[in-house]
């Protein structure tokens, strides 16, 4: 399992660690340093604690350069992440290298904003108060029903994809939509996209995906 | 470690039941054999005490116990009715900003030793006084009920819940009108799991005598009530400790309803 440190801008990790160890249950655990930057002394508490707690450290991953080098300059297995930062949401957003996917795997509950710019892929729903939105395309593999914005940045040919389409608002560029009243039909995926200025819904069209 | 159960009761939204929760749990739970404390982390605007007729016992508080100007034993306050079951409020109402997240830790540290179940009761909210009760929490008991403005809130607390790292994280259905939920007037249950995605450890349906006992600080597990609430909260202690409890059905709740009525005016009248 990950340990993952809490965001800079809401605790300190040292005052979270005891609390964040004593939640983990598998002998070997992953640390995720976030945005934190941290020099080989703070890494070196941080193995203590780790070890003090009876676990095993496993793979270590940051965003900052300097940490992920302090990391390998103790001998620990680090690498950089390219996960976003600037969201209040942890849960694991992996990338395969050199795509423009963004994978979340999870529901977006009420509050979270999930934002990118490639496309979105999201495993789960977005519930009624969520937000997602990317300036390509955003595809939810479940129930699309808070706010979605695809093409933020003004590209009309975006599209929002999902297992069941009953958003509170769609946004496509520049254009709003609220979402339909009436109840899906079961077992359709549907689409919206931009026709003349204004967004339409139709079943999913599985022809445009596959040009890509 | 120890085996403490420590279970924050939060809903986001005010009014939903949050402390009623606690105080009928916290008895029913004691009851069934259980050492139990209830921890009020929403001493600003505190009236779990008053829920459980503890209100003119109160002397200190964890922030005296934590200041060490009194011993732990000294700011419990057992039940008179309950020995099982102690109160403690987190601070004082006049001073708030002195509790911290790791205050709450050490409290619940302190209490983790002696109980079998430490509940805490979670201010309304997502603000400093929630982040605070929920740094101390393992688990979490969600309160909802089936309006939408109470399933928002509730979604939004499981989010922050989660990254948190509180598991397992249950919900309880509070407040349901049976009659309205099958006239489709209300949010049916499924409505509510399906958005919330949470095992639901309860429903307990609306009852006047609620808001008798609450007034009276006498909750309503502490005496052998027949009345549905009381039951509910009794068949969710269960369920915590364990026990596989069907659910009540709010369909059958009805008819259950309407039959008793019928075998009171046979028996009375007839």
């Amino acid at each position: 399992m990950t340990l993952r440190l809490p965001d800079q801008r809401l605790d300190h990790w040292r005052d979270r660690l005891p609390d964040l160890l004593s939640r983990c249950s598998q002998p070997i655990v992953d640390l995720d340093c976030g945005d934190w930057t941290l020099n080989c002394n703070d890494l070196a508490d941080l193995c203590a604690a780790v070890t003090e707690a009876g676990h095993q450290l496993g793979r270590i991953t940051g965003r900052v350069p300097e940490t992920v080098v302090s990391a390998s300059a103790l001998g620990l297995d680090a690498s950089r992440s390219n996960t976003p930062s600037n969201r209040e949401l942890q849960p694991n957003p992996v990338t395969t290298p050199a795509s423009h996917l963004l994978f979340h795997n999870g529901t977006l509950r009420s509050g979270d904003h999930l934002q990118s710019e490639r496309t979105i892929l999201l495993y789960g729903d977005v519930n009624p108060g969520a937000r997602i939105s990317s300036t390509a395309d955003v595809l939810v593999w479940g129930r699309l029903r808070g706010v979605a914005h695809a093409g933020c940045e003004g590209s009309t040919t975006a599209k929002i994809v999902a297992l069941q389409l009953r958003p509170l608002q769609l946004r496509i560029a520049e254009a709003v939509a609220r979402g339909p009243e009436d109840l899906p039909q079961a077992g359709l995926a549907e689409q919206a996209t931009l026709k003349d200025g204004v967004i339409a819904i139709e079943p999913a069209d599985i022809q445009s995906f596959q040009k890509r | 470690m120890s085996t403490t159960r420590t279970i924050l009761i939060c809903s986001g939204k005010g009014g939903v039941g949050k402390t009623t929760t606690t105080a009928n749990l916290g008895i029913a739970l004691a009851r069934q054999g259980a050492k139990t404390v209830v921890l009020d982390a929403d001493f600003g605007l505190r009236n779990l005490d008053l829920l459980l007729g503890l209100e003119n016992r109160i002397v200190y508080t964890a922030q005296e116990v934590l200041a060490e100007t009194c011993r732990l034993e000294q700011a419990l306050v057992k039940h008179k009715q309950e020995p099982n079951l102690a109160l403690l409020p987190a601070g004082n109402p006049r001073m708030l900003e002195w509790l911290k997240p790791k205050d709450m830790q050490a409290i619940v540290a302190l209490l983790e030793r002696q109980f079998d179940y430490v509940l805490i009761d979670c201010p309304a909210g997502i603000e400093d006084g929630f982040k605070n009760a929920a740094a101390a929490a393992r688990e979490a008991v969600v309160i909802t009920t089936p309006e939408v403005a109470a399933v928002r809130d509730a979604d939004r607390v499981i989010g922050l819940l989660n990254t948190q790292g509180v598991q397992p994280v249950q919900l309880v259905l509070n407040r349901v009108r049976p009659k309205m939920m099958s006239n489709q007037e209300m949010l049916s249950v499924d409505d509510v799991t399906d958005i919330l995605a949470l095992p639901l450890l309860g429903l307990v349906f609306e009852d006047e005598q609620v808001i008798v006992s609450t007034n009276r600080g006498e909750p309503l597990t502490l005496s052998d009530s027949s009345s549905p609430a009381a039951q509910a909260y009794g068949n969710i202690a269960q369920r915590l400790q364990g026990e596989d409890v069907p659910l009540m059905d709010p369909s059958q709740a009805r008819r259950g309803l309407r039959a008793k009525m019928r075998k009171l005016m046979q028996t009375r009248i007839f």
